[in-house]
């Protein structure tokens, strides 16, 4: 698990641009959006197609995300529930 | 105060699934017919969607080549064409004359080519070029403009006609033409932004869950007068148009519904608004998009009047959008009805609106058209139906001096207070190769002492036009704080936002199709009006144009324009942003209103 949440930092980070960032610089417990990163509502939907490109889950709508995008870890954990490549 | 001349319709056509012509159109969606229906597998897309797409090619197949012999026209471009060539023909002009001035409409026009381009160098998905092959198919030379203002633009084209009869004395006639195609790069766009509703679209409605897109093209042949007594009855006359930004978000609709509730205002100040018989609204039927309609119109104080949208017949036409409802809006009110809101069941938005269920009887003689988009832009036009001598239609523009000089400060607002273009600050050319671009312009970020994370999301034309602002404005003291209504944007170019369109193709690769929606809001040109005012607080007119080379004279005069229809307007921010593969070149001027200031600074070196 602690390997699938740095690499799923180091995936958030290049795919949404977050210039000057590193893994370590990220609270895999902290929510995703709201405070702290300050991703907005595209960069929820560019972390679902994340999630199809590299582990074969397609959420249905975006609404499921809010769940998913609670924290890196809460991410980590349902891509570890639920991936297919 | 009055203005010179009462622009009104003199013809005008619309080429849809549904029917060929204007009244067509009208009697279809009059007795509720829709093509919106579910497509499955189509242009290569795997998940299915629901729009409005030609299916008889026939009909537009009609456009005979003219005046260009050696190559075909495209889908686009005959769709256009047809439109024009119905509307020139309602109006009885001569469209080769110098008089007369094309603008086009579109957001992505010939934009599919690009799947079979790959990296072959073409004019075609060109907008300019789009524009040129449409003007000269009439034998019109002179050069076309493109308003490319994301879902505004074919408000944004009627606003620039009606400035450019209003305030130049080159033109008596201006031709509108707007049109969209729906594509794979469309339609995988507003799906990867999950904007797209999987049935008919439910403007207003309570259980709203997205947008429809649509094919269609629409044109609208406008004209000026000094003696509007003359107008034949039942004429449609254009009182006002306004664009106004949010500054909120690039994608995001406002939730207080700002930009639109200025734009509101001005077009209804000193307009008796008894006189409004319904309000065409946007209505795209996404939550965000129609709350925010309902703020904006609750907000003005124009609840009670009957509201409806167009998009449960035809879906959302993009560029075609505000023209081909501007049409049939006109159509209705000479007809004295109110077309019913098709889709919606039950009427459920944040505020309150009088959303019209029916067909209905018009009580009013005007009709006020709303639209909003990406990159933050809103606005409003009003109609009136000229009747017997009531007729006004010199209603609430901004100066009654006529045409200005310009280049001469000889403009006068409604404060009667001089204004003068100022020629203040044009940034040296950019070329950089394409190599270490991306690095480059970091680089140029940290020289300019930028904290803006954002920027590392932006596309190269944003992140130029960021960087062109940011220099611009790093010594000017201004309020940083609070948004801005008395500051203008407009830009332009001549590859609008190509250089990102040919990124978001390789995200839709058939072979590896992930379509990106970080990518695709930023295949509209006018993202970049949109960025700047964000960082600044622009709140005032912003726009984008088209057009095959830079030409100072046309930039001197939208601003010119700007600045005498927008009395309230101080500063514009004005220039050209271009960047195309290899090419880019910025230059932007900061204009003001008022006394004399010149300021220069040195930017952007590589």
């Amino acid at each position: 698990m602690e390997e699938l949440i740095y690499k799923l930092k180091e995936e958030i980070i290049d795919v949404l641009n977050l210039e000057g960032m590193k893994p370590e610089d990220i609270d895999e417990n902290a929510p995703l959006f709201g405070e702290g990163l300050g991703l907005d509502s595209i960069d929820a939907l560019e972390l679902i197609v994340l999630m199809e490109k590299n582990y074969g889950i397609k959420l249905k709508n975006a609404n499921e995300g809010k769940e998913i995008f609670k924290s890196v870890r809460v991410m980590a954990e349902y891509i570890n529930e639920h991936k297919t490549k | 105060m009055k203005n010179k001349y009462c622009i009104y319709q003199k013809g005008h056509s619309i080429i849809s699934p549904l029917a060929c012509g204007s009244s067509a159109n009208f009697e279809a969606i009059a007795s509720g017919k829709s093509q919106l229906r579910s497509y499955g597998q189509r242009w290569g897309i795997p998940e299915p969607f629901f729009a409005s797409v030609f299916e008889d090619d026939n009909v537009i197949n009609t456009v005979e080549m003219r005046h260009c012999t050696y190559i075909q026209y495209t889908r686009f471009e005959k769709i256009a064409i047809k439109a024009a060539e119905e509307a020139i023909r309602n109006a009885d002009i001569d469209a080769s004359s110098e008089r007369v001035l094309f603008i086009l409409s579109t957001t992505k026009g010939n934009v599919e080519l690009l799947e079979h381009l790959g990296s072959c160098h073409d004019d075609r998905p060109y907008l300019w070029y789009s524009a040129q092959l449409i003007a000269q198919h009439f034998g019109n030379q002179n050069t076309p403009i493109v308003a490319s203002n994301a879902c505004i633009s074919g408000c944004a084209a009627q606003i620039a006609a009606y400035n450019m009869l209003q305030y130049s004395d080159q033109y008596d006639y201006v031709v509108v033409v707007g049109a969209e195609v729906l594509s794979k790069f469309i339609i995988s766009g507003f799906q990867s932004f999950k904007a797209l509703s999987p049935e008919r679209c439910k403007p207003f409605d309570a259980n709203r869950c997205g947008l429809n897109l649509g094919e269609a093209g629409a044109a609208i042949v406008y004209a000026r007068t000094d003696k509007p007594e003359e107008l034949a009855d039942s004429t449609i006359i254009m009182e006002a148009g306004a664009i106004n930004n949010d500054a909120n978000h690039i994608s995001g609709p406002s939730r207080t519904g700002e930009g639109l509730l200025r734009s509101i205002r001005k077009v209804t100040k000193n307009f008796d608004t008894q006189r409004i018989a319904f309000i065409n609204a946007h209505g795209t039927a996404t939550l965000y998009n129609d709350d925010m309609e309902s703020v904006a119109i609750n907000r003005a104080g124009l609840q009670d009047i009957p509201v409806n949208s167009l998009k449960g017949y035809y879906g959302h036409t993009l560029g075609a959008a505000g023209i081909m409802e501007v049409i049939l809006s006109s159509i209705a009110l000479q007809k004295r009805m109110v077309i019913k809101s098709l889709g919606t069941e039950q009427p459920g938005t944040v505020q309150a609106l009088n959303v019209c269920m029916e067909n209905n009887t018009a009580h009013g003689d005007a009709f006020l058209k709303l639209i909003s988009g990406f990159g933050g832009s809103n606005a409003a036009v009003l109609f009136s139906l000229r009747q017997g001598s009531v007729t006004r239609g010199q209603g609430s523009g901004a100066s009654d001096q006529g045409p200005v000089i310009r280049g001469q400060g000889s403009g006068v607002s409604d404060q009667n207070s001089e204004f003068r273009i100022q020629n203040s600050v044009v940034l040296p050319q950019i070329t950089i190769g394409s190599q270490g671009i991306d690095d480059q312009l970091a680089q140029l970020y940290r020289n300019i002492g930028m904290n803006y994370p954002k920027f590392f999301k932006m596309d190269r034309l944003c992140k130029f036009g960021i960087l062109g602002a940011e220099s611009l404005l790093k010594d000017y003291n201004f309020d940083r704080e609070n948004v801005k209504a008395d500051w203008g944007i407009i830009l332009m170019n001549s590859a609008s936002s190509l250089d990102n369109d040919r990124r978001y193709q390789e995200t839709i690769a058939t072979d590896n199709y992930y379509p990106s929606p970080a990518v695709f809001v930023y295949t509209l040109a006018n993202i970049v009006t949109g960025e700047i005012a964000i960082r600044h607080k622009i709140g005032g007119e912003s726009s984008f144009y088209v057009m095959p080379e830079y030409k100072q004279e046309l930039i001197e005069e939208v601003i010119d324009h700007a600045f005498t229809a927008n009395p309230e307007l101080t500063h514009i921010i004005c220039g050209w942003v271009d960047v195309d593969g290899e090419e880019c070149e910025v230059s932007m001027g900061l204009y003001k209103r008022g006394e004399m200031e010149t300021w220069k600074r040195e930017v952007v070196k590589t």
